[in-house]
């Protein structure tokens, strides 16, 4: 008798309907979904719902977004870029920044809003920085996708297609969050 | 005067249920990981990661199948 049948002594009756071969199978098909997941991704031509987009780079179709003083210091607006379900926030940095990203929360895929010095998923109290959309607090992960702007020679402000998503993020996001910042003693 | 000991049937060995236990693991992290990229945008790592995971499925699919069921008793 094994040492967990002494300490657990109960004596199912279903357990012998059960074999361990019955639960390879299993474990076997869960992995073929898997596989099926990762082909149906694949073939999959469309972009996930909150997704970057698979080409980014310059867009066909540049969304004119207004005179760029028009936004001042601290400012936000939406507007749509690359269709009617993309959200997009352009805002000013304190640092007096054009920036524009997807509105779309990379952890559960809640709408962004510019408050104070960052962008914040309201949902589940996710922050970004916005100098390049790194998380710095709360759930998400990944950063925001940016949108790529150009200010013409008129002063109008343009969104011209989608930023290369950046890679550093676990560095960022170390430096950049308040809970990895080293403390100061007590003196 | 007792029975003789019944063979156990269709059991696996602890070596072949941790291999596809194994496999199952593996599959979840490289699921996640293709997951994650194809958010980010890039799709080049999926030709390669269907690929993996399919290799990974076909030995978990014979073992769990097509193994021989190693600790059958003598056949009568």
């Amino acid at each position: 008798m094994t040492w967990w049948r002494r300490a657990f002594p109960l004596d199912l009756a279903e357990e012998s309907q059960f074999s361990r071969r019955e639960f390879a199978r299993f474990l076997a098909l869960v992995s073929a979904g898997f596989t099926t997941g990762i082909g149906f991704l694949w073939l999959r031509k469309k972009p996930l719902e909150g997704a970057a987009h698979p080409d980014p780079g310059p867009s066909g179709h540049p969304v004119a977004l207004g005179l760029a003083t028009d936004l001042g210091t601290g400012e936000s607006r939406l507007f749509k870029f690359r269709d009617a379900h993309d959200a997009c926030i352009l805002l000013r940095t304190p640092k007096g920044e054009l920036k524009a990203y997807r509105q779309t929360c990379t952890h559960l895929g809640c709408a962004v809003r510019f408050r104070g010095e960052r962008l914040e998923c309201p949902c589940h109290e996710g922050f970004f920085e916005v100098d390049r959309g790194f998380p710095i607090q709360g759930p998400p992960t990944r950063p925001l996708s940016g949108i790529a702007l150009e200010t013409h020679p008129d002063g109008s402000l343009w969104a011209v297609g989608e930023l290369p998503k950046p890679t550093d993020i676990h560095a960022r996001a170390a430096t950049a969050c308040p809970r990895e910042a080293p403390t100061e003693e007590p003196s | 005067m007792s029975l003789p000991p019944r063979p156990r049937q269709g059991l696996l060995s602890d070596a072949a249920l941790g291999v596809v236990l194994l496999l199952l693991v593996i599959q979840l992290y490289l699921f996640e990981t293709v997951l994650q990229s194809v958010l980010d945008g890039q799709r080049g790592l999926l030709p390669g990661a269907f690929a993996a995971s399919l290799v990974l499925t076909a030995v978990a699919l014979i073992l769990a199948f097509k193994l021989p069921r190693i600790d059958d008793g003598p056949k009568h």
